[in-house]
């Protein structure tokens, strides 16, 4: 895992950027008085609200590439139970899913068919590469293994260990949530969001 | 273990020696298992008397693929078939040695669930299997270049297997 990838999972910048607009993401929701400049408080509030909801209905795709999938279904177990998270419903039709965990090694055949479901997912979407084979190939440097699901498409937050432990993986999806609050997501830098164009002119305007 | 053929295997093998002699070239019983091997020309003919003669009745073919040995440079590859027969309730071990380019006829006629076995064992170690109705890629993708079951197939690096074209159309 690189640095970059580890600042992402921490969302330093987005906090700084809510700084500087003047919001507090450690705010209660509706509760301290938000002020924008140019108007834009409505969008932006609209958009906590929206990730505030999302953050506890984040129903993954339901779908896993080899053995981390049985890690992850154990976390969708009575034992350790994301459904108190309000993850418990994996929807197994990618238009009803908020995002995807890749769980296990991808080959090369497989492949096309995971970037389709990512495309499927409508936006929102966040993704959680789960295990060493989805993050970097693991020992699999074969003709067969993607080396790294990151290649094919953006991943949000990345889970290591081989398999990691359902903790582990609900520490990820707990990340997750973080990002789905301040609305932040991996694709950010590949495609333009309404409300953060919204902020980005009205500070340009004052 | 006992190396004791059951009786039904016993008299398969009977008919089969009866029948073909010195063309089975060799003759092996391990753990009450039988293995035959035979050269590539009588491939096709030995395996449709496996199916048809009712002493063997071979109704099911288990599974069909390959082997490379590069330390037999005169026949570096094999190809081994497990036959079942629910009749009888016996199974048994075919082989064949065949040197590099060599190609077998294809017993999709005699068993149609050979079609994927074949299709594999022509993938992994580039053994064509002659008359095959669909022999296409099975495991890698349509554009992967060489045989990876092959030995001297490069174990490390993405040598072949890497996604060149957009395959995303055709899913």
């Amino acid at each position: 895992m690189t640095d970059s990838r580890l600042r992402n999972a921490q969302d330093s910048e987005v906090r700084a950027a809510l700084e500087r607009t003047g919001l507090d993401p450690g705010d209660e929701l509706m509760g301290g008085a938000v002020q924008l400049p140019g108007g834009i408080a409505l969008p932006t509030q609209i958009e906590r609200v929206l990730g505030f909801g999302r953050s506890f209905s984040f129903w993954p795709l339901l779908f896993g590439l080899a053995c981390c999938a049985i890690e992850m279904m154990a976390l969708g177990g009575s034992r350790f139970d994301m459904s108190r998270f309000g993850m418990e419903a994996m929807r197994a039709s990618p238009r009803q899913a908020d995002g995807m965990i890749v769980a296990g090694w991808c080959t090369t055949k497989m492949a096309p068919r995971v970037v389709r479901l990512y495309e499927q997912i409508p936006d929102p979407k966040w993704v959680l590469a789960m295990g060493s084979c989805a993050i970097s190939g693991n020992v699999w440097d074969t003709y067969s293994v993607v080396q790294g699901i990151d290649s094919l498409i953006p991943v949000d937050v990345y889970v290591p260990g081989c398999p990691p432990r359902p903790e582990a993986l609900w520490q990820g999806l707990e990340m997750i949530r973080d990002r789905i609050k301040v609305s932040r997501h991996a694709y950010d830098g590949l495609r333009r969001i309404p409300a953060r164009d919204a902020i980005a002119e009205s500070e340009a305007r004052t | 273990m006992s190396d004791s053929l059951s009786p039904s295997l016993e008299k398969a093998l009977a008919r089969l020696n009866k029948r073909f002699g010195a063309r089975l070239l060799e003759q092996t019983v391990l753990y009450g298992d039988v293995t035959c091997v035979v050269a590539p020309e009588d491939w096709m003919r030995v395996l449709s008397f496996c199916k048809s003669a009712p002493q063997l009745a071979f109704d099911q073919l288990d599974s069909l693929f390959g082997d490379h040995l590069p330390e037999r440079p005169e026949a570096p590859f094999e190809v081994v078939t497990h036959l079942v027969s629910h009749k009888h309730g016996h199974r048994m071990r075919v082989k064949t040695s065949l040197a590099e380019g060599g190609s077998l006829p294809t017993v999709t006629g005699l068993w149609p669930s050979a079609g994927f076995d074949e299709r594999e064992t022509w993938e992994m170690f580039g053994i064509v299997f002659e008359g095959h109705p669909d022999l296409r890629r099975l495991l890698t993708t349509e554009d992967f270049e060489g045989f990876p079951l092959r030995k001297d197939f490069p174990l490390q690096g993405t040598i072949g297997g890497r996604i060149r074209t957009d395959l995303r159309g055709k899913v």
